[in-house]
Protein backbone atom coordinates (compact mmCIF):
# COMPACT_ATOMS: atom_id res chain seq x y z
CA UNK A 1 0.00 0.00 0.00
CA UNK A 2 1.23 3.43 -0.89
CA UNK A 3 1.53 5.63 2.14
CA UNK A 4 0.54 9.25 2.09
CA UNK A 5 3.61 11.19 3.13
CA UNK A 6 3.15 14.59 4.61
CA UNK A 7 5.62 17.36 5.11
CA UNK A 8 6.76 17.66 8.67
CA UNK A 9 4.96 20.39 10.52
CA UNK A 10 7.12 23.41 11.15
CA UNK A 11 8.12 23.74 14.80
CA UNK A 12 8.09 27.00 16.74
CA UNK A 13 11.86 27.36 16.43
CA UNK A 14 11.53 27.10 12.67
CA UNK A 15 8.79 29.72 12.76
CA UNK A 16 10.83 32.18 14.79
CA UNK A 17 14.01 31.74 12.81
CA UNK A 18 12.11 31.74 9.47
CA UNK A 19 13.83 28.50 8.48
CA UNK A 20 11.61 27.91 5.46
CA UNK A 21 12.32 31.35 4.06
CA UNK A 22 16.02 30.83 4.75
CA UNK A 23 15.90 27.57 2.81
CA UNK A 24 14.25 29.29 -0.13
CA UNK A 25 16.78 32.12 -0.03
CA UNK A 26 19.63 29.61 0.03
CA UNK A 27 18.19 27.93 -3.05
CA UNK A 28 17.89 31.15 -5.03
CA UNK A 29 21.40 32.17 -3.96
CA UNK A 30 22.74 28.83 -5.15
CA UNK A 31 20.96 29.25 -8.49
CA UNK A 32 22.45 32.74 -8.85
CA UNK A 33 25.82 31.10 -9.45
CA UNK A 34 24.57 28.30 -11.67
CA UNK A 35 24.83 28.26 -15.44
CA UNK A 36 21.81 29.75 -17.14
CA UNK A 37 19.92 27.67 -19.66
CA UNK A 38 19.24 30.57 -22.02
CA UNK A 39 20.28 30.20 -25.64
CA UNK A 40 21.18 33.53 -27.27
CA UNK A 41 19.14 32.60 -30.31
CA UNK A 42 20.22 34.55 -33.37
CA UNK A 43 23.85 34.05 -32.35
CA UNK A 44 23.63 30.56 -30.92
CA UNK A 45 21.64 28.18 -33.08
CA UNK A 46 19.64 25.32 -31.63
CA UNK A 47 20.76 21.82 -32.52
CA UNK A 48 18.03 20.13 -34.53
CA UNK A 49 16.92 16.81 -33.10
CA UNK A 50 16.27 13.74 -35.21
CA UNK A 51 12.77 13.82 -36.68
CA UNK A 52 12.38 17.60 -36.37
CA UNK A 53 9.19 18.75 -38.06
CA UNK A 54 9.66 22.11 -39.73
CA UNK A 55 8.79 23.72 -43.03
CA UNK A 56 6.86 21.65 -45.57
CA UNK A 57 8.41 20.49 -48.82
CA UNK A 58 7.79 18.20 -51.73
CA UNK A 59 10.77 16.01 -52.50
CA UNK A 60 12.11 16.81 -55.94
CA UNK A 61 12.97 13.77 -58.01
CA UNK A 62 16.64 14.30 -58.85
CA UNK A 63 16.21 12.55 -62.20
CA UNK A 64 13.11 14.28 -63.59
CA UNK A 65 13.17 17.50 -61.54
CA UNK A 66 9.50 16.94 -60.75
CA UNK A 67 7.65 15.95 -57.58
CA UNK A 68 7.44 12.29 -56.58
CA UNK A 69 3.76 12.63 -55.71
CA UNK A 70 1.42 10.07 -57.25
CA UNK A 71 -1.80 11.79 -56.11
CA UNK A 72 -2.93 8.90 -53.91
CA UNK A 73 -4.60 11.48 -51.61
CA UNK A 74 -3.49 9.68 -48.48
CA UNK A 75 -1.85 12.77 -46.97
CA UNK A 76 -4.90 14.93 -47.67
CA UNK A 77 -7.07 12.24 -46.10
CA UNK A 78 -5.00 11.67 -42.98
CA UNK A 79 -4.31 15.34 -42.31
CA UNK A 80 -6.11 16.22 -39.03
CA UNK A 81 -6.35 19.92 -39.83
CA UNK A 82 -7.23 19.37 -43.49
CA UNK A 83 -4.58 21.75 -44.69
CA UNK A 84 -3.48 19.78 -47.77
CA UNK A 85 -5.39 20.37 -50.99
CA UNK A 86 -4.64 18.27 -54.08
CA UNK A 87 -6.25 18.24 -57.50
CA UNK A 88 -5.29 15.78 -60.21
CA UNK A 89 -6.42 14.37 -63.54
CA UNK A 90 -5.90 10.97 -65.06
CA UNK A 91 -3.75 10.50 -68.12
CA UNK A 92 -6.12 8.77 -70.61
CA UNK A 93 -3.33 6.62 -72.10
CA UNK A 94 -1.16 5.51 -69.18
CA UNK A 95 -4.03 5.65 -66.62
CA UNK A 96 -1.59 7.43 -64.28
CA UNK A 97 -2.74 10.19 -62.01
CA UNK A 98 -1.09 13.52 -62.69
CA UNK A 99 -1.02 16.19 -60.00
CA UNK A 100 -2.42 19.53 -61.10
CA UNK A 101 -2.12 21.46 -57.85
CA UNK A 102 -0.64 20.53 -54.51
CA UNK A 103 -1.19 23.14 -51.82
CA UNK A 104 -0.40 23.22 -48.11
CA UNK A 105 -1.77 25.90 -45.84
CA UNK A 106 1.17 26.17 -43.44
CA UNK A 107 -0.80 28.35 -41.05
CA UNK A 108 -3.36 25.59 -40.48
CA UNK A 109 -0.78 22.81 -40.19
CA UNK A 110 -0.22 21.36 -36.72
CA UNK A 111 3.06 19.67 -37.65
CA UNK A 112 1.93 16.20 -36.62
CA UNK A 113 3.92 14.58 -39.43
CA UNK A 114 1.13 12.13 -40.40
CA UNK A 115 1.39 13.17 -44.06
CA UNK A 116 5.02 12.16 -44.43
CA UNK A 117 4.42 9.03 -42.40
CA UNK A 118 1.56 7.88 -44.60
CA UNK A 119 3.04 8.86 -47.97
CA UNK A 120 3.82 5.67 -49.89
CA UNK A 121 6.47 7.26 -52.11
CA UNK A 122 8.16 9.62 -49.64
CA UNK A 123 7.04 12.65 -51.61
CA UNK A 124 5.91 15.03 -48.86
CA UNK A 125 8.25 15.86 -46.01
CA UNK A 126 8.56 18.23 -43.07
CA UNK A 127 12.07 19.61 -43.33
CA UNK A 128 14.40 20.89 -40.64
CA UNK A 129 13.99 24.50 -41.79
CA UNK A 130 12.28 26.50 -39.05
CA UNK A 131 12.91 30.13 -40.01
CA UNK A 132 10.11 30.96 -42.42
CA UNK A 133 8.02 33.46 -40.53
CA UNK A 134 6.50 36.14 -42.71
CA UNK A 135 4.40 39.28 -42.50
CA UNK A 136 1.67 38.12 -44.86
CA UNK A 137 -0.47 35.06 -45.32
CA UNK A 138 0.03 34.35 -49.04
CA UNK A 139 3.74 33.67 -48.55
CA UNK A 140 3.02 30.79 -46.14
CA UNK A 141 0.32 29.31 -48.39
CA UNK A 142 2.52 26.91 -50.28
CA UNK A 143 1.74 25.80 -53.81
CA UNK A 144 3.57 23.03 -55.63
CA UNK A 145 6.41 25.16 -56.97
CA UNK A 146 6.98 26.72 -53.60
CA UNK A 147 7.03 23.29 -51.92
CA UNK A 148 9.59 22.02 -54.41
CA UNK A 149 11.74 25.09 -53.87
CA UNK A 150 11.41 24.55 -50.11
CA UNK A 151 13.02 21.17 -50.69
CA UNK A 152 15.87 22.80 -52.61
CA UNK A 153 16.32 25.32 -49.81
CA UNK A 154 16.45 22.55 -47.23
CA UNK A 155 19.03 20.60 -49.20
CA UNK A 156 21.07 23.74 -49.69
CA UNK A 157 21.00 24.76 -46.03
CA UNK A 158 21.52 21.34 -44.52
CA UNK A 159 23.91 20.05 -47.17
CA UNK A 160 22.17 16.68 -47.37
CA UNK A 161 22.38 14.37 -50.33
CA UNK A 162 18.94 13.85 -51.95
CA UNK A 163 19.96 10.33 -53.01
CA UNK A 164 20.60 9.07 -49.47
CA UNK A 165 18.30 11.31 -47.41
CA UNK A 166 15.99 9.39 -45.10
CA UNK A 167 13.46 11.06 -42.85
CA UNK A 168 12.67 9.23 -39.59
CA UNK A 169 8.98 9.53 -40.39
CA UNK A 170 9.44 7.56 -43.55
CA UNK A 171 10.21 4.57 -41.32
CA UNK A 172 7.51 4.58 -38.62
CA UNK A 173 9.14 3.51 -35.43
CA UNK A 174 8.96 -0.22 -34.74
CA UNK A 175 6.83 -0.93 -37.81
CA UNK A 176 7.28 -4.28 -39.44
CA UNK A 177 9.21 -4.16 -42.71
CA UNK A 178 6.46 -6.13 -44.46
CA UNK A 179 3.76 -3.62 -43.47
CA UNK A 180 5.56 -0.77 -45.24
CA UNK A 181 5.08 0.16 -48.89
CA UNK A 182 8.03 -0.82 -51.06
CA UNK A 183 9.49 2.67 -51.33
CA UNK A 184 9.48 3.16 -47.57
CA UNK A 185 11.72 0.13 -46.96
CA UNK A 186 14.79 2.30 -46.93
CA UNK A 187 18.11 1.57 -45.31
CA UNK A 188 18.50 3.73 -42.20
CA UNK A 189 21.63 4.95 -40.40
CA UNK A 190 23.02 2.80 -37.63
CA UNK A 191 22.15 5.21 -34.78
CA UNK A 192 18.43 5.06 -35.54
CA UNK A 193 18.26 1.39 -34.60
CA UNK A 194 18.90 2.25 -30.97
CA UNK A 195 15.32 3.28 -30.39
CA UNK A 196 13.65 0.41 -32.19
CA UNK A 197 13.81 2.17 -35.53
CA UNK A 198 15.45 -0.88 -37.03
CA UNK A 199 14.22 -2.38 -40.21
CA UNK A 200 12.36 -5.62 -40.10
CA UNK A 201 11.39 -5.87 -36.46
CA UNK A 202 8.41 -8.23 -36.51
CA UNK A 203 5.44 -6.93 -34.55
CA UNK A 204 3.84 -9.10 -31.86
CA UNK A 205 1.12 -11.16 -33.50
CA UNK A 206 -1.72 -9.85 -31.32
CA UNK A 207 -0.93 -6.19 -32.01
CA UNK A 208 0.16 -6.59 -35.58
CA UNK A 209 -2.83 -5.24 -37.47
CA UNK A 210 -3.42 -1.69 -38.28
CA UNK A 211 -0.79 0.03 -36.18
CA UNK A 212 2.09 1.93 -37.56
CA UNK A 213 4.54 3.36 -35.13
CA UNK A 214 3.61 1.42 -32.01
CA UNK A 215 6.14 2.29 -29.34
CA UNK A 216 8.27 -0.47 -27.91
CA UNK B 1 28.74 81.42 -1.92
CA UNK B 2 27.59 78.86 0.55
CA UNK B 3 24.37 78.64 -1.40
CA UNK B 4 26.24 77.74 -4.58
CA UNK B 5 28.30 75.05 -2.85
CA UNK B 6 25.16 73.52 -1.40
CA UNK B 7 23.52 73.59 -4.80
CA UNK B 8 26.49 71.80 -6.34
CA UNK B 9 26.45 69.17 -3.61
CA UNK B 10 22.71 68.68 -4.10
CA UNK B 11 23.14 68.24 -7.86
CA UNK B 12 26.01 65.82 -7.30
CA UNK B 13 24.05 63.73 -4.80
CA UNK B 14 20.95 63.63 -7.00
CA UNK B 15 23.03 62.71 -10.06
CA UNK B 16 24.86 59.93 -8.23
CA UNK B 17 21.66 58.56 -6.73
CA UNK B 18 19.86 58.62 -10.08
CA UNK B 19 22.78 56.80 -11.66
CA UNK B 20 22.53 54.21 -8.92
CA UNK B 21 18.79 53.96 -9.52
CA UNK B 22 19.34 53.41 -13.25
CA UNK B 23 21.81 50.64 -12.65
CA UNK B 24 19.73 49.22 -9.80
CA UNK B 25 17.13 48.34 -12.43
CA UNK B 26 19.82 46.61 -14.50
CA UNK B 27 21.23 44.88 -11.43
CA UNK B 28 17.74 43.75 -10.42
CA UNK B 29 17.01 42.23 -13.81
CA UNK B 30 20.38 40.51 -13.89
CA UNK B 31 20.14 39.14 -10.33
CA UNK B 32 16.58 37.92 -10.72
CA UNK B 33 17.39 36.52 -14.15
CA UNK B 34 20.32 34.49 -12.93
CA UNK B 35 18.38 33.33 -9.87
CA UNK B 36 15.79 31.99 -12.29
CA UNK B 37 18.54 30.38 -14.40
CA UNK B 38 18.06 32.99 -17.12
CA UNK B 39 20.47 35.67 -18.26
CA UNK B 40 18.56 38.93 -17.96
CA UNK B 41 19.24 41.74 -20.43
CA UNK B 42 21.99 40.76 -22.86
CA UNK B 43 21.39 42.59 -26.11
CA UNK B 44 22.06 46.30 -25.49
CA UNK B 45 25.79 46.70 -25.09
CA UNK B 46 28.09 44.03 -23.69
CA UNK B 47 26.03 41.89 -21.29
CA UNK B 48 23.22 44.43 -21.63
CA UNK B 49 25.16 47.12 -19.77
CA UNK B 50 23.49 49.94 -21.71
CA UNK B 51 19.98 48.63 -21.03
CA UNK B 52 19.08 51.34 -18.45
CA UNK B 53 19.99 54.03 -20.97
CA UNK B 54 17.88 52.36 -23.65
CA UNK B 55 15.01 52.09 -21.17
CA UNK B 56 15.33 55.75 -20.29
CA UNK B 57 15.35 56.87 -23.91
CA UNK B 58 12.33 54.72 -24.65
CA UNK B 59 10.34 55.99 -21.67
CA UNK B 60 11.28 59.58 -22.40
CA UNK B 61 10.02 59.46 -25.97
CA UNK B 62 6.87 57.49 -25.29
CA UNK B 63 3.52 59.09 -25.85
CA UNK B 64 2.13 60.62 -22.67
CA UNK B 65 -1.42 59.33 -22.53
CA UNK B 66 -3.83 61.00 -20.13
CA UNK B 67 -7.12 59.07 -19.92
CA UNK B 68 -10.35 60.99 -20.46
CA UNK B 69 -11.94 60.68 -17.03
CA UNK B 70 -8.99 61.58 -14.82
CA UNK B 71 -8.84 64.39 -12.30
CA UNK B 72 -6.21 66.29 -14.22
CA UNK B 73 -4.45 68.52 -11.66
CA UNK B 74 -4.16 65.67 -9.16
CA UNK B 75 -3.18 63.24 -11.90
CA UNK B 76 -0.32 65.52 -12.93
CA UNK B 77 0.74 66.27 -9.37
CA UNK B 78 0.82 62.71 -8.00
CA UNK B 79 4.05 61.43 -9.61
CA UNK B 80 5.78 64.71 -8.81
CA UNK B 81 4.77 64.51 -5.14
CA UNK B 82 6.01 60.95 -5.06
CA UNK B 83 9.40 61.71 -6.57
CA UNK B 84 9.98 65.01 -4.78
CA UNK B 85 9.25 63.44 -1.42
CA UNK B 86 11.64 60.58 -2.16
CA UNK B 87 14.39 62.84 -3.42
CA UNK B 88 14.10 65.33 -0.56
CA UNK B 89 14.76 62.53 1.92
CA UNK B 90 18.26 62.45 0.46
CA UNK B 91 18.97 65.82 2.09
CA UNK B 92 19.31 64.35 5.55
CA UNK B 93 21.16 61.17 4.60
CA UNK B 94 24.92 61.24 5.17
CA UNK B 95 26.70 59.32 2.40
CA UNK B 96 30.08 59.58 4.09
CA UNK B 97 31.49 61.23 7.17
CA UNK B 98 30.61 64.90 6.64
CA UNK B 99 29.04 64.38 3.20
CA UNK B 100 25.49 65.39 4.03
CA UNK B 101 23.45 68.20 2.53
CA UNK B 102 21.65 69.12 5.76
CA UNK B 103 23.17 67.74 8.93
CA UNK B 104 20.02 68.24 10.98
CA UNK B 105 19.39 66.85 14.45
CA UNK B 106 16.04 65.34 13.53
CA UNK B 107 17.39 63.50 10.48
CA UNK B 108 15.55 60.25 11.07
CA UNK B 109 12.28 61.97 11.86
CA UNK B 110 12.58 64.07 8.70
CA UNK B 111 13.14 60.98 6.55
CA UNK B 112 10.07 59.33 8.05
CA UNK B 113 8.01 62.42 7.40
CA UNK B 114 9.16 62.47 3.80
CA UNK B 115 8.40 58.81 3.18
CA UNK B 116 4.90 59.45 4.58
CA UNK B 117 4.46 62.30 2.13
CA UNK B 118 5.60 59.99 -0.67
CA UNK B 119 2.64 57.74 0.08
CA UNK B 120 0.36 60.73 -0.72
CA UNK B 121 1.65 60.52 -4.26
CA UNK B 122 0.54 56.91 -4.43
CA UNK B 123 -2.86 57.57 -2.87
CA UNK B 124 -3.54 60.58 -5.07
CA UNK B 125 -2.46 58.68 -8.18
CA UNK B 126 -4.90 55.91 -7.32
CA UNK B 127 -7.69 58.40 -6.70
CA UNK B 128 -7.09 60.67 -9.68
CA UNK B 129 -6.77 57.88 -12.25
CA UNK B 130 -10.51 57.13 -12.22
CA UNK B 131 -9.79 53.44 -12.71
CA UNK B 132 -10.78 50.54 -10.49
CA UNK B 133 -7.32 48.99 -10.56
CA UNK B 134 -5.52 52.19 -9.72
CA UNK B 135 -8.10 52.94 -7.05
CA UNK B 136 -7.66 49.56 -5.35
CA UNK B 137 -3.89 49.89 -5.63
CA UNK B 138 -3.99 53.29 -4.03
CA UNK B 139 -6.25 52.08 -1.20
CA UNK B 140 -4.01 49.13 -0.50
CA UNK B 141 -0.93 51.25 -0.59
CA UNK B 142 -2.27 53.80 1.85
CA UNK B 143 -3.37 51.14 4.32
CA UNK B 144 -0.10 49.28 3.99
CA UNK B 145 2.21 52.25 4.21
CA UNK B 146 0.41 53.70 7.21
CA UNK B 147 0.45 50.47 9.19
CA UNK B 148 4.03 49.57 8.38
CA UNK B 149 5.28 53.06 9.05
CA UNK B 150 4.33 52.60 12.69
CA UNK B 151 6.32 49.38 12.93
CA UNK B 152 9.24 50.96 11.15
CA UNK B 153 9.28 54.04 13.34
CA UNK B 154 9.06 51.93 16.48
CA UNK B 155 11.83 49.61 15.28
CA UNK B 156 14.16 52.59 15.02
CA UNK B 157 13.25 53.89 18.47
CA UNK B 158 15.57 51.27 19.94
CA UNK B 159 18.39 52.66 17.80
CA UNK B 160 17.57 56.22 18.85
CA UNK B 161 17.58 55.17 22.53
CA UNK B 162 20.91 53.39 22.17
CA UNK B 163 22.55 56.23 20.30
CA UNK B 164 20.80 58.97 22.20
CA UNK B 165 20.31 60.97 19.02
CA UNK B 166 18.16 61.37 15.94
CA UNK B 167 21.05 62.71 13.89
CA UNK B 168 22.22 60.01 11.49
CA UNK B 169 25.89 60.98 11.72
CA UNK B 170 25.71 60.75 15.51
CA UNK B 171 24.00 57.37 15.26
CA UNK B 172 26.83 56.02 13.10
CA UNK B 173 29.48 57.36 15.45
CA UNK B 174 27.61 55.94 18.44
CA UNK B 175 27.75 52.50 16.82
CA UNK B 176 31.53 52.78 16.54
CA UNK B 177 31.61 53.21 20.31
CA UNK B 178 29.23 50.31 20.84
CA UNK B 179 30.53 46.94 22.04
CA UNK B 180 29.44 45.09 18.87
CA UNK B 181 30.35 47.86 16.44
CA UNK B 182 26.90 47.85 14.89
CA UNK B 183 23.34 47.87 16.18
CA UNK B 184 22.23 44.90 14.09
CA UNK B 185 23.29 42.50 16.87
CA UNK B 186 22.04 44.17 20.07
CA UNK B 187 19.00 45.49 18.19
CA UNK B 188 18.41 42.25 16.29
CA UNK B 189 14.66 42.43 16.91
CA UNK B 190 14.54 46.03 15.77
CA UNK B 191 16.61 45.16 12.71
CA UNK B 192 14.28 42.32 11.77
CA UNK B 193 11.21 44.52 12.13
CA UNK B 194 12.95 47.27 10.19
CA UNK B 195 13.86 44.99 7.28
CA UNK B 196 10.31 43.64 6.97
CA UNK B 197 8.77 47.09 7.32
CA UNK B 198 11.30 48.45 4.83
CA UNK B 199 10.12 45.97 2.21
CA UNK B 200 6.50 46.90 2.88
CA UNK B 201 7.18 50.62 2.96
CA UNK B 202 8.77 50.62 -0.49
CA UNK B 203 6.04 48.36 -1.90
CA UNK B 204 8.45 45.58 -2.80
CA UNK B 205 7.83 41.83 -2.90
CA UNK B 206 6.53 40.07 -0.84
CA UNK B 207 4.49 43.15 0.06
CA UNK B 208 3.95 44.58 -3.41
CA UNK B 209 0.17 44.42 -3.07
CA UNK B 210 -0.36 48.01 -4.30
CA UNK B 211 1.09 47.17 -7.70
CA UNK B 212 0.60 43.45 -7.96
CA UNK B 213 0.55 42.66 -11.64
CA UNK B 214 -1.55 39.54 -11.47
CA UNK B 215 -4.68 41.13 -10.06
CA UNK B 216 -4.35 44.92 -10.35
CA UNK B 217 -2.56 45.27 -13.72
CA UNK B 218 0.00 47.71 -12.32
CA UNK B 219 -1.82 49.02 -9.27
CA UNK B 220 -1.83 52.73 -8.60
CA UNK B 221 0.09 53.68 -11.75
CA UNK B 222 -1.99 51.61 -14.16
CA UNK B 223 -3.16 54.70 -16.03
CA UNK B 224 0.23 56.36 -16.20
CA UNK B 225 2.44 56.13 -19.22
CA UNK B 226 5.66 57.49 -20.61
CA UNK B 227 7.58 59.82 -18.41
CA UNK B 228 5.01 60.07 -15.62
CA UNK B 229 5.27 56.32 -15.23
CA UNK B 230 9.05 56.68 -15.14
CA UNK B 231 8.72 59.20 -12.30
CA UNK B 232 6.86 56.64 -10.20
CA UNK B 233 9.46 53.98 -10.92
CA UNK B 234 12.18 56.46 -10.08
CA UNK B 235 10.47 57.31 -6.78
CA UNK B 236 10.21 53.62 -5.92
CA UNK B 237 13.87 52.95 -6.58
CA UNK B 238 15.03 56.13 -4.83
CA UNK B 239 12.94 54.95 -1.88
CA UNK B 240 14.77 51.62 -2.00
CA UNK B 241 18.15 53.34 -2.03
CA UNK B 242 17.15 55.52 0.92
CA UNK B 243 15.79 52.61 2.95
CA UNK B 244 18.93 50.59 2.22
CA UNK B 245 21.03 53.55 3.30
CA UNK B 246 19.09 53.95 6.53
CA UNK B 247 19.48 50.25 7.26
CA UNK B 248 23.21 50.54 6.62
CA UNK B 249 23.54 53.68 8.73
CA UNK B 250 21.33 52.75 11.67
CA UNK B 251 21.98 49.04 12.00
CA UNK B 252 25.05 47.98 10.05
CA UNK B 253 27.55 50.53 11.31
CA UNK B 254 27.51 53.06 8.48
CA UNK B 255 30.92 53.87 7.03
CA UNK B 256 32.80 51.96 9.70
CA UNK B 257 34.24 48.63 8.65
CA UNK B 258 36.77 46.07 9.84
CA UNK B 259 39.60 48.10 8.28
CA UNK B 260 39.98 51.44 6.55
CA UNK B 261 40.06 51.56 2.77
CA UNK B 262 42.29 54.37 1.48
CA UNK B 263 40.84 57.06 -0.86
CA UNK B 264 37.27 55.79 -0.55
CA UNK B 265 35.99 57.10 2.78
CA UNK B 266 32.51 55.58 2.33
CA UNK B 267 33.64 52.22 0.93
CA UNK B 268 31.98 50.22 3.70
CA UNK B 269 28.78 52.25 3.53
CA UNK B 270 28.55 51.58 -0.20
CA UNK B 271 29.15 47.86 0.31
CA UNK B 272 26.41 47.76 2.93
CA UNK B 273 23.98 49.75 0.76
CA UNK B 274 24.65 47.49 -2.22
CA UNK B 275 24.14 44.45 -0.07
CA UNK B 276 20.80 45.76 1.17
CA UNK B 277 19.71 46.53 -2.40
CA UNK B 278 20.81 43.05 -3.43
CA UNK B 279 18.78 41.75 -0.49
CA UNK B 280 15.68 43.44 -1.92
CA UNK B 281 16.16 41.61 -5.21
CA UNK B 282 17.07 38.37 -3.51
CA UNK B 283 13.81 38.49 -1.55
CA UNK B 284 11.93 39.34 -4.72
CA UNK B 285 13.37 36.34 -6.54
CA UNK B 286 12.47 34.02 -3.66
CA UNK B 287 9.19 34.90 -1.98
CA UNK B 288 5.66 34.96 -3.37
CA UNK B 289 3.28 37.80 -2.56
CA UNK B 290 1.35 37.93 0.71
CA UNK B 291 -2.42 37.89 0.78
CA UNK B 292 -3.78 41.24 1.86
CA UNK B 293 -5.23 40.16 5.21
CA UNK B 294 -2.01 38.29 6.00
CA UNK B 295 -0.09 41.45 5.28
CA UNK B 296 -2.24 43.47 7.67
CA UNK B 297 -2.13 40.76 10.33
CA UNK B 298 1.65 40.57 10.12
CA UNK B 299 1.94 44.32 10.44
CA UNK B 300 -0.40 44.89 13.35
CA UNK B 301 -0.20 41.63 15.27
CA UNK B 302 3.45 40.69 14.87
CA UNK B 303 5.68 43.57 13.88
CA UNK B 304 4.24 46.35 16.06
CA UNK B 305 4.21 44.22 19.26
CA UNK B 306 7.75 43.04 18.43
CA UNK B 307 8.94 46.59 17.95
CA UNK B 308 7.28 47.67 21.20
CA UNK B 309 8.88 44.76 23.06
CA UNK B 310 12.21 45.79 21.58
CA UNK B 311 11.79 49.29 22.96
CA UNK B 312 10.96 47.96 26.43
CA UNK B 313 13.92 45.58 26.46
CA UNK B 314 16.28 48.27 25.16
CA UNK B 315 15.03 50.65 27.82
CA UNK B 316 15.54 48.12 30.63
CA UNK B 317 19.00 47.15 29.43
CA UNK B 318 20.03 50.75 29.01
CA UNK B 319 18.80 51.64 32.49
CA UNK B 320 20.70 48.79 34.11
CA UNK B 321 23.94 49.36 32.22
CA UNK B 322 24.18 53.09 32.85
Amino acid sequence: MAQVTRFKQRGWIGTILLLEIAKGMALTLKKLFSRSVTRQYPVERPSIALGFRGQHALVRNPDTGESLCVACMRCATVCPSKCIHITYHQDPETRKRIVDTYEIEALRCIYCGYCEEVCPVNAVVLTEVYEYASYDRPSVYYDKDRLLSNWDRFLGESGRDPKTYVNPFWRPRGADERTLPAKKRLPVPEEWTLEGQAKGIPLPVAASHGSHGGAH
Amino acid sequence: MEFVTTLIIILAVVAVVLLHVAYATYFERKVIGHMQVRMGPMRVGPHGLLQPIADFVKLFFKEDVVPAGVDRPVFYAAPIISLVASLSSLAAVPFARGLVIADINIGLLYIFAMSSVASYGVVLAGWASNSKYAFLGGLRSSAQVISYEIAMGLSLVGVMMSAGSLNLTDIVEAQKADFFGCYAIPQILGFFVFVVAMLAETNRTPFDLPECESELVAGYFTEYSGFRFALFMLAEYVGMVIMSTIAALCFLGGWHGPFDVPYIPNFWLLIKIYFMIFFYFWIRATLPRYRYDQLMRLGWKVLIPLALANIVVTGIVKTFIS
